[in-house]
């Protein structure tokens, strides 16, 4: 069951009436999940997933502790504010503490699909349905993940905030691989509304990737111009935008302060074409209207035009510092020139299309080099025209070079990527000198 | 610090079913908990015949309650103290080859399992015309039993001021050894769980783990730049016993002495080397690339969307040369103190006597298996590796334990090192990443120590070694002995759609390997490196 706002209100007050503590906040997540996924072109395991967290933090002084259950009847609430308030009071004094927020101005949130919220498996399974048809038809075998869900998040404090957000999403992934195994296509499509999505396509550019990819061959690893796909470049930067963090800058331990620290903000950090901004208004990628702490979300800017315009920054640090606190963004948008495929591969005279991005991982903070691999659809690009698919290849990369090394870039889409389900509207991108650097054999 | 556990098995205290299990300190879901315990019979009886009057041809009953509880610090302040808790249950049901999942609050019992279970009959049914192929289980043996983890001191049970105490000694100990920063942990999960299918098993487990960790990070006041350095204590299947009994105070100080020398150690030069491994970094690169590649759900393309699929393929079985001879690797759920033990996995099959050997002198000869599997590469039966990382999660195939084998004669890390001329020896994990059929790895580690002439010889920074599962494996000439043993492991190995996070552990004598590729991190950002260790040969004040 997912809690409206008036369960949502009663919960939170009720939970607060129990508190005996100096300060307490109550956070919940109720939600409903249906989900089918399948592979070989059949289904696999499919579920109905109900769930409900409700988390009680209680603070005497600057001593504090957190509870959470799951389950809101009186007795577990009882004791999950009896738990937390006795945790508390054994907890050592936090200099860092900060008093729950106040009420806050947030914006109207615009996350909720009523149809999607009540929608049931026979319209996942109509969505999916002429998916399975046409890698059936094409003699590929499909694998993937539809899952609609509609989660109600609230918050409130007993200093006066409440604030609740519905919200629906629908996600679904399809990899297609050729009989043989020698070739593999991936396709995705996110949304906040299941009317939004319409899979046959979707399934279809899998299979088509799948059969353009099958045979591939070793082409030489090197710094090389790349088109990352929505994907693989929503992967990249979102990893950067993450990193932007005022007090690591601070204390030293930034990528920043490699790049003059604090002194770079405002200085052109990023190649010009590199704009990055958040928006949870945004109606094609709305997202939370406040960040994990409670600070609202609003619009804005973190990268223009190659500048770096601004850090987040908690509240106990923008206190420490004197500054204000800025929050994490919840949404990323990223500016796009509009570029078709043939545009953006039009002045690549010897360079690589790559569909996906996989295993991302950090290699070394100090430079930000993160590493992972291509998968699922990547292909040689000679003089202006795919000339064929290549075998996967691992990189090497910062995404401070890619951003400075952006060449051109597309229409932003939503999609997902392979490493976390933030919300993103990101283009297709291409990168001079990405650094491609050994062959994979995996296919 | 006593790091070393050997391959002796876990001991199941035979209780009846239903038995109350022992929930110290137990707060919120208590009452639930008795509920359970008391009529677990009742409850499995409702829902395994609510879904079989529903049609269901198959089904199982789960009722699982999971608590942790976290404290995480920097310096000498406590950052965050919180506990969680979650009782519930889920029907699995298998309708005409279909297969229907439903989960959620226990509620008020028997109405609110009749519902689960008709739920999961009717997603099962609703997607029944897409099913091309039925999927057909094995028989598996009823057992009516309780299984318990053997635990010293409840994690639990201890009062948070000495956990907090612990980690706030550890951070002291750091910044008096010259730590401009440590942060610090300690993560403590128990799982309960009651099975029941309508094969006839009624059985309930509980098992613990605990897991400590620190971070010590060292800076270069004068250049910029800092250096960090993260604990080498693994994850474990204890209690708080484990804690008390590990030497964090001798780490913390040892690891910002190291964090220093890495700091100012040279930049290595790129190129083939011989590397000794230790259990502590080689543990993780035993699940990339052993572990995945070698889990049969994998292999048949039912994780190709997400987590990929294998270069192992069914074709290999028996017949692919995986490692060297000296290599052999078992899966089991059995080895004391192992992440992934228990007395039945989450498909109801008994895992003691299921031990396997995943590679056998150097040759592949096993999967990974989940019940519905096995018939598929010719085997009868599963061998007991199916997991739900909660009451609302599918349960599907995931890793037992799997530990690289001693070999035959007590030979230490310092012997290994001996016989290389130029090489490095790795401690502790880092940075890893693997391809999605398991082919090319890149791992890192958190010290690397410069072997020259048999012998160790300062460090060295920005290492990374990459290569090819197989080649890597197969390149292995060198094992140490049992006394050499250790356990390592993660809370937190991901897979699956919706994703679930398996504990898992991995045991690991010290290892040597011919020729590996390795990168320089830094010329892989594109910086050149300042100083590399070549030029540090050509200069002796280096």
């Amino acid at each position: 069951m997912v809690l409206n706002q008036q369960q949502g209100r009663d919960l939170v007050e009720q939970v607060l009436a129990l508190s005996k503590a100096d300060s307490a906040e109550v956070s919940m997540a109720s939600s409903q999940n249906t989900n089918i996924r399948f592979a070989n072109n059949d289904l696999t395991t499919n579920g109905s997933i109900g769930g409900l967290s409700l988390t009680v933090s209680s603070s005497f002084g600057t001593r504090s502790a957190s509870v959470t259950i799951d389950r809101t009847d009186g007795e577990a609430l009882k004791d999950a504010v009896a738990r937390s308030e006795a945790m508390a009071k054994l907890a050592p004094e936090n200099p860092e503490y900060m008093p729950p927020l106040g009420p806050q101005d947030y914006a109207e949130p615009k996350c909720w699909d009523e149809a999607t919220a009540s929608a049931g498996m026979a319209e996942l399974a109509e969505k999916v349905a002429p998916v399975l048809e046409a890698s059936r038809k094409a003699g590929v075998k499909s694998a993937g993940y539809l899952e609609r869900a509609a989660v109600s998040r609230i918050s409130g404090n007993s200093a006066g905030l409440f604030l609740y957000q519905p919200e629906t999403g629908v996600d679904f992934s399809v990899t297609s691989r050729i009989e043989e195994g020698r070739g593999s296509g991936w396709a995705s499509r996110q949304s906040t509304a299941m009317a939004d999505i319409d899979l046959a396509p979707v399934g279809q550019r899998a299979v088509e990737k799948s059969l353009a990819s099958r045979n591939a061959v070793a082409a030489e690893p090197g710094r090389f111009p790349v088109i990352l796909e929505a994907s693989a470049a929503r992967d990249i930067v979102s990893s950067l935008i993450y990193e932007l963090d005022r007090r690591s800058v601070d204390e030293g331990r930034s990528f920043l302060n490699g790049l003059g620290g604090l002194d770079a903000v405002g200085t052109e950090v990023f190649g010009s074409r590199a704009t990055v901004r958040s928006n949870p208004g945004d109606p094609r990628v709305p997202s939370s209207v406040a960040d994990w702490s409670g600070l609202p979300a609003g619009e804005e800017t973190w990268i223009e035009n190659g500048k770096l315009k601004q850090l987040h920054c908690g509240r106990y640090w923008a206190k420490h510092e004197s500054i204000d606190p800025q929050s994490h963004p919840s949404n990323l948008l990223v500016d796009g020139e509009g570029k078709d495929l043939a545009e953006l591969m039009g002045g690549v005279e010897h360079g690589f299309l790559v569909t996906r991005l996989w295993y991302i991982r950090m290699v070394q903070p100090q430079t930000l080099l993160l590493t992972g691999l291509t998968r699922d659809g990547t292909f040689l690009i000679e003089n202006g025209e795919i000339a064929g698919p290549v075998k996967n290849f691992r990189f090497n990369e910062s995404p401070i070079n890619v951003l400075k090394n952006l060449a051109a870039s597309g229409v932003p889409e939503r999609v997902l990527g392979s490493e976390g389900a933030t919300p993103m509207l990101v283009p297709p991108m291409l990168i001079d000198g990405f650094n491609l650097s050994s062959v994979s054999d995996a296919s | 610090m006593n790091r070393r556990d050997f391959l002796s098995r876990a001991s199941a205290l035979p209780l009846a079913v239903g038995a109350d299990l022992v929930f110290s300190q137990a707060a919120g879901a208590q009452q639930v908990v008795d509920v359970v315990a008391a009529d677990f019979e009742r409850l499995a009886d409702v829902a395994l015949g609510a879904a079989a009057m529903a049609g269901a041809g198959y089904a199982d009953f789960r009722i699982e309650r999971s608590r942790s509880e976290s404290i995480s610090t920097r310096e000498q302040i406590v950052r965050g103290v919180s506990y969680r808790e979650s009782v519930g249950c889920s029907v699995r049901v298998l309708v005409n080859g279909t297969w229907g999942f439903a989960a959620g609050a226990i509620g008020d019992g028997d109405s609110a399992v009749t519902k689960l279970a008709r739920q999961a009959v009717e997603v099962a049914k609703g997607l029944n015309s897409l099913q091309a192929a039925p999927v057909v289980l094995e028989d598996v043996p009823a057992y009516r039993d309780t299984w318990r983890q053997k635990v010293e001191i409840d994690p639990f049970s201890v009062p948070l001021e000495e956990k907090a105490s612990l980690l706030l000694e550890l951070n002291g100990t750091a910044a008096k050894a010259g730590a401009n920063f440590c942060s610090s942990s300690v993560a403590q999960v128990s799982e309960e769980k009651w099975f029941a299918s309508s094969h006839g098993s009624r059985i309930v487990q509980a098992r613990t783990r605990v897991f400590p960790q620190f971070t010590v990070t060292v800076l270069d006041e004068k250049k910029g730049g800092y250096a960090t350095r993260d604990s080498f204590a693994p994850p474990r299947g204890r209690g708080f016993e484990y804690l008390r009994g590990y030497d964090f105070s001798a780490e913390s100080a040892l690891a910002v002495e190291q964090a220093k020398e890495k700091m100012a150690a040279p930049s290595v030069t790129p190129g083939a080397m011989d590397l000794v491994i230790a259990p502590s970094n080689l543990w993780l690169t035993i699940h990339e690339t052993i572990g995945h590649p070698t889990e049969l759900d994998r292999a048949l393309g039912y994780e190709a969307n997400y987590a990929g699929t294998s270069f192992a393929t069914p074709d290999k079985l028996g017949e692919l040369k995986y490692a060297s001879d000296l290599v052999t690797m078992v899966g089991d759920r059995t080895q004391a103190t192992g992440l992934s033990t228990i007395g039945y996995d989450d498909d109801g099959v008994k895992t003691d006597g299921k031990e396997f050997k995943i590679i056998d002198s150097g040759k592949f000869s096993n999967y990974q298996m989940a019940i519905g599997q096995a018939q598929k590469i010719g085997r009868t039966e599963s061998n007991g590796c199916a997991y739900a990382d909660g009451y609302d999660a599918f349960p599907i195939q995931r890793m037992p334990n799997i530990s690289l084998q001693p070999g035959p004669e007590q030979i230490a890390a310092q012997e290994l090192i001996a016989d290389v001329e130029d090489g490095i020896f790795i401690e502790g994990n880092g940075s890893w990443s693997i391809d999605q059929q398991r082919y090319n790895f890149q791992f890192t580690g958190q010290v690397f120590h410069r072997i020259r002439g048999g012998k160790i010889d300062g460090m060295l920074r920005d290492v990374a070694y990459q290569g090819n599962s197989v080649d890597f494996w197969r390149a292995c000439d060198g094992l140490g002995g049992s006394d050499s043993y250790e356990l390592g492991g993660a809370f937190n190995c991901g897979k699956g759609q919706p994703g679930q996070l398996a504990p898992v552990s991995h045991g690991a004598v010290p290892a040597r390997f011919r020729q590996i590729n390795i990168l320089n991190t830094e010329q892989e950002a594109g910086k050149q490196a300042s100083r590399t260790n070549a030029a540090c040969q050509a200069n002796a004040w280096c």
